[in-house]
């Protein structure tokens, strides 16, 4: 086992210190999108400075649940499916099949216990209309390269005793797993720290202005970036601000199709070790797994309320009691275990449910780097994008359908 | 789920402060119920015997205890509605969320609400402080109190204040063997002594008890030792010796003053930290004083926090003990009386004078004790690198000092170290961390905000949450 690198992590005093007076990459925001992309840039030699407002993985990245969803997401399905949405989920699971890739050496390639297990995902259903979808839904993902199968009645019962006796079936993924969300952005910004890169704490990106060839004091620099501590000047800004991507762009005049959420997750205490696999309900709003420290993370969409920054979104006890029920439904043995802890956080997706991701063609230089399922494709995208910014020659173009100017 | 919606007032916690706000506030027509999670009323302060002894002894029990039946016995006969076993959960639009084993969740609707939570053993890390037979002041007192069952044979009792000369006076006339107490504050100054005196005047029960726990000290000849902590306790599985050392002005260990002494039992009792949970769940403002167990709920003289319609009393409130907390308590049940018209400010101001009288008594003698009893630095500082400090999740102060080398903030140091996410939820860990990111930041303690306060309130069963009757939108994109 890896041991874990952030005894001994980033110094405070380092973290403070003044900004640049310039540098050619500028990240805004320390999520796991920006602290992948600082690691893969900064690996190429890229020059980077990551600016992060609050600390490093406080927002998204550092409050979802860590599942990998390489499964097509419950919210991404419908009962009945045209083709064009068939091929739409298709190119969906490839990218997931790659992004499974990544996980499986990423403890290597950051040389980091970072808490990865492959052990398998299920999808249950309750009713035969239910079930019906888990077929579809396996017929796309085996197409596509992922492999899934759907256990009924005693199969089922055998190969997951402790799910309920009345489910009408459940599909397991074998291939997907979960990950220490609280770890993973951190290490990439140790990482990056390590190759060079630049990291700044406590600093809020106020604005970024777009500089002419001959705005005053420009000396060829493409973007003036004001911050809570200076300014800084730079010749490619990413936009890797999470919730606050949106708002950030609209002050270079880029509208993006993103909407927001508050979702409630809860913990409980440490209870014997027996659920090896994340759960999930093809119908129903639920993810539920067992963690390495013998807690379950119970989560899988249930709202929390809207509070203004720098307040967290509140949980709703009807979140809550919802959720709950939900996973006893599926897993009653959970009766007894306590509840220990709830927290939100907040989701930001786009309307297809596609990323955003590369330079945008209105503002030459200004790149843009959200995805919605960010926690399993973030550092995926990272690297897509790092090696966008990196080639020289254009031959790593990004997909179109992920473009930055694209309107919905 | 249940909900309840027939008290114009909720009063939260059934110790002093609880009980004597719902007994004035219905005694003048407010319709109260007081929500309890234990199964019997009386708090900390009037343990009852647990179930099974004989009420046989009541005077070693002390005053506190027929104190505690008078009260008891006054909400018995009262309007109030009890409901015990019931515990706070969550708080939410005008709704008190508890859970019962029985009966599961039921939601209070509550036009105000006075909340008691009172306080717990303020957690001290040293060396060996998570070794079986360290147990702190609150739980050797409850064990000897319900169960009448001394879990030592020969007990060091180590703490601070006016509780530490309480407690191991009332252990040792309960026939628990204590054989000597370490007090870490000095001997009482002839200045400190005037200004305690010159507080006397509606004081003196405090006074003659603490001169009769003195006494009993001194019948037994149970040395009283000033200026002494403890600063390690050793033993295979269980504590067998306990290293103690003399202190300077700040509580600091002198080197050269070390002496071991093998022991059974070492009691710690440095006073409480307020249960604090629910005022900051509900988002009160606090203020800061380290004497009275650190952050406390903002409040003016009627109880009222920095909310509208919520109310706080007692030691929850910062500890102040029990003869304040009836007060506080009375004076916020009067309010409530008043603001529902139920009495006038003539008579408000007329049945508020003696509590506000008492009130400021104490007051007076408190500050002149806080004086000489003063929470020194050094209290923090006695854990060595390989101390845990999380004892839910086992994590080592090593490991804390290097994530508190990257960042000033408690949710860092939770989320990298899991330190706080246990059981306790980091009532025992969250001050001693950050007192150490304090000391690393010369930040003053108040400027170190904990981690965000969320439900459930205390940790409580799934099956007694889950509500199936609560459906998510389908989920489903294009759903018609
Ligand atoms: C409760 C919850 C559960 C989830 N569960 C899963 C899951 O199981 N699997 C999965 O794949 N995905 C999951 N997700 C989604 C996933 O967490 C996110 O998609 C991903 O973390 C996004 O990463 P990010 O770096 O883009 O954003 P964030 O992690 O939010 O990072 C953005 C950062 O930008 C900073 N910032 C914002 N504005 C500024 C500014 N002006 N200046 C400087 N810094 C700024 C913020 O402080 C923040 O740190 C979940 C999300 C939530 C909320
Ligand atoms: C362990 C201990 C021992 C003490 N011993 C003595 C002593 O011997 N002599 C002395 O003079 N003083 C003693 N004190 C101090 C004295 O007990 C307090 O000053 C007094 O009890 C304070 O009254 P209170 O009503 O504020 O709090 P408490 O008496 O603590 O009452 C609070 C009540 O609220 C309930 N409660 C808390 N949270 C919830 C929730 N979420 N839902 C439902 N109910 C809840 C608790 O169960 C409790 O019954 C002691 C204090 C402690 C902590």
């Amino acid at each position: 086992m890896k041991s874990n690198v952030l005894a001994g992590y980033l110094s405070h005093e380092q973290n403070s210190e003044e900004l640049p007076k310039s540098v050619d990459v500028l990240i805004i925001g320390g999520g796991l999108l920006g602290t992948s992309l600082a690691y893969y840039l900064s690996k190429e030699k890229t020059e980077v400075l990551l600016l992060e407002r609050d600390e490093i993985n406080r927002e998204a990245s550092g409050t979802n649940a860590g599942s990998f969803h390489f499964q097509i997401a419950l919210h991404q399905l419908t009962p009945d499916m045209t083709d064009s949405e068939r091929v739409r989920l298709s190119a969906e699971v490839k990218l997931q099949v790659e992004a499974a890739k990544l996980w499986d050496g990423i403890e290597a390639e950051l040389d980091a216990d970072l808490g990865v297990h492959f052990d398998g995902g299920f999808m249950v259903a309750e009713t035969q209309e239910e079930l019906q979808v888990l077929g579809d839904k396996e017929r796309i993902e085996n197409e596509a390269g992922l492999e899934s199968y759907i256990l009924t009645g005693a199969e089922m019962h055998k190969f997951a005793p402790f799910l309920a006796q009345d489910l009408a079936g459940v599909a397991f993924c074998p291939r997907e797993g979960h990950a220490n969300p609280l770890l993973v952005g951190p290490t990439y910004a140790f990482r990056a720290l390590e190759n060079g890169a630049k990291i700044r704490t406590h600093c809020t990106v106020e604005s970024v202005e777009v500089l002419e060839k001959s705005s005053p004091g420009s000396v060829g620099f493409r973007f003036r970036v004001k911050t809570s501590k200076g300014e800084v000047l730079c010749n490619r800004v990413v936009n890797a601000a999470g919730a606050w991507t949106m708002e950030l762009a609209k002050q270079v005049g880029l509208n993006l199709p993103m909407g927001l959420s508050g979702l409630h997750v809860n913990v409980t205490e440490p209870s014997e070790y027996f659920l090896k696999s994340m759960i999930q309900h093809i119908g129903r709003r639920l993810t539920l797994k067992q963690t390495p420290n013998n807690t379950f993370i119970i989560g899988g969409g249930w709202p929390a309320k809207y509070e203004a920054y720098p307040k967290r979104y509140s949980n709703l006890w009807s979140s809550t009691a919802g959720n709950l029920a939900v996973a006893l439904r599926v897993l009653p043995m959970l009766k007894d275990v306590k509840l220990m802890r709830t927290w939100s956080g907040v989701w930001a997706y786009t309307k297809d449910f596609k990323p955003i991701l590369g330079e945008s063609r209105k503002v030459p230089g200004y790149h843009v780097a959200m995805v919605p399922t960010g926690f399993t494709l973030g550092p995926m995208v990272a690297q897509l994008l790092a090696n966008y910014m990196t080639s020289r020659d254009g031959s790593s173009e990004l997909p179109k359908e992920f473009s930055v100017d694209r309107e919905i | 789920m249940e909900t309840i919606d027939s008290h114009d007032l909720l009063v939260i916690g059934g110790g002093p402060a609880g009980l004597s706000a719902a007994l004035e506030s219905s005694k003048h027509g407010v319709k109260t119920a007081i929500i309890e999670e234990r199964i019997t009323l009386g708090g900390q302060i009037f343990k009852r015997l647990g179930v099974g002894f004989k009420d046989s002894s009541a005077s070693s029990l002390g005053k506190d205890y027929a104190r505690g039946a008078e009260l008891i016995s006054g909400i018995e006969k009262s309007n109030v509605e009890v409901f015990e076993s019931t515990q706070v959960v969550s708080i939410e639009d005008s709704l008190v969320y508890t859970t019962h084993p029985s009966f599961g969740t039921r939601a209070f609707k509550f036009k105000n609400l006075i909340i008691t939570p009172g306080a717990y053993d303020r957690p001290v890390v040293f060396p060996g402080w998570t070794l079986p037979g360290v147990m702190t002041a609150g739980a050797v007192q409850t064990l000897v109190k319900t169960q009448q069952l001394s879990p030592g044979k020969k007990i060091l009792f180590a703490g601070s204040g006016p509780l530490a000369l309480a407690f191991s006076a009332q252990l040792l006339e309960l026939g628990a063997p204590v054989y000597k107490v370490l007090e870490s504050s000095h001997p009482p100054k002839s200045s400190e002594i005037l200004r305690l005196t010159a507080a006397i005047p509606g004081n003196w029960n405090l006074i003659s008890d603490a001169i009769r726990y003195r006494s009993i000290l001194l019948k037994k000849s149970v040395p009283f030792k000033y200026r002494r902590i403890v600063v390690k306790a050793e033993g295979q599985g269980r504590v067998e010796s306990v290293t103690h050392c003399k202190v300077d002005q700040d509580w600091r260990p002198i080197a050269g003053t070390e002496k071991v002494e093998s022991v059974d039992l070492l009691c710690v009792g440095y006073g409480f930290f307020p249960s604090h949970e629910l005022f900051r769940f509900l988002g009160c403002s606090f203020i800061y004083d380290e004497n009275q167990g650190g952050f406390k709920v903002e409040k003016d003289q009627w109880g009222q926090t920095s909310l509208p319609a919520i109310f706080a009393a007692g030691d929850g409130t910062g500890v102040t003990g029990s003869y304040s907390a009836i007060a506080q308590g009375a004076l916020a049940g009067l309010r409530v009386a008043f603001l529902y018209g139920n009495l006038s400010e003539l008579q408000l101001r007329d049945l508020a004078t003696s509590y506000i009288r008492e009130l400021s008594n104490r007051n007076k003698f408190q500050k002149a004790l806080n004086h000489m009893f003063d929470v020194r630095p050094g209290i923090y500082e006695l854990a060595s690198d390989e101390t845990i400090v999380c004892r839910c999740e086992s994590v080592k102060k090593s490991d804390i000092d290097s994530v508190i080398e990257s960042s000033a903030d408690i949710s860092v140091v939770k989320a990298y170290t899991r330190a706080g996410m246990g059981l306790c939820q980091g009532r025992n860990c969250q001050r001693q961390i950050a007192a150490m990111i304090s000391k690393r930041y010369h930040l003053p303690f108040s400027e170190i905000a904990f981690a965000t306060p969320r439900f459930p309130i205390k940790p409580v069963e799934i099956g007694l949450i889950a509500d199936g009757s609560i459906r998510d939108e389908k989920y489903f994109i294009n759903e018609k």
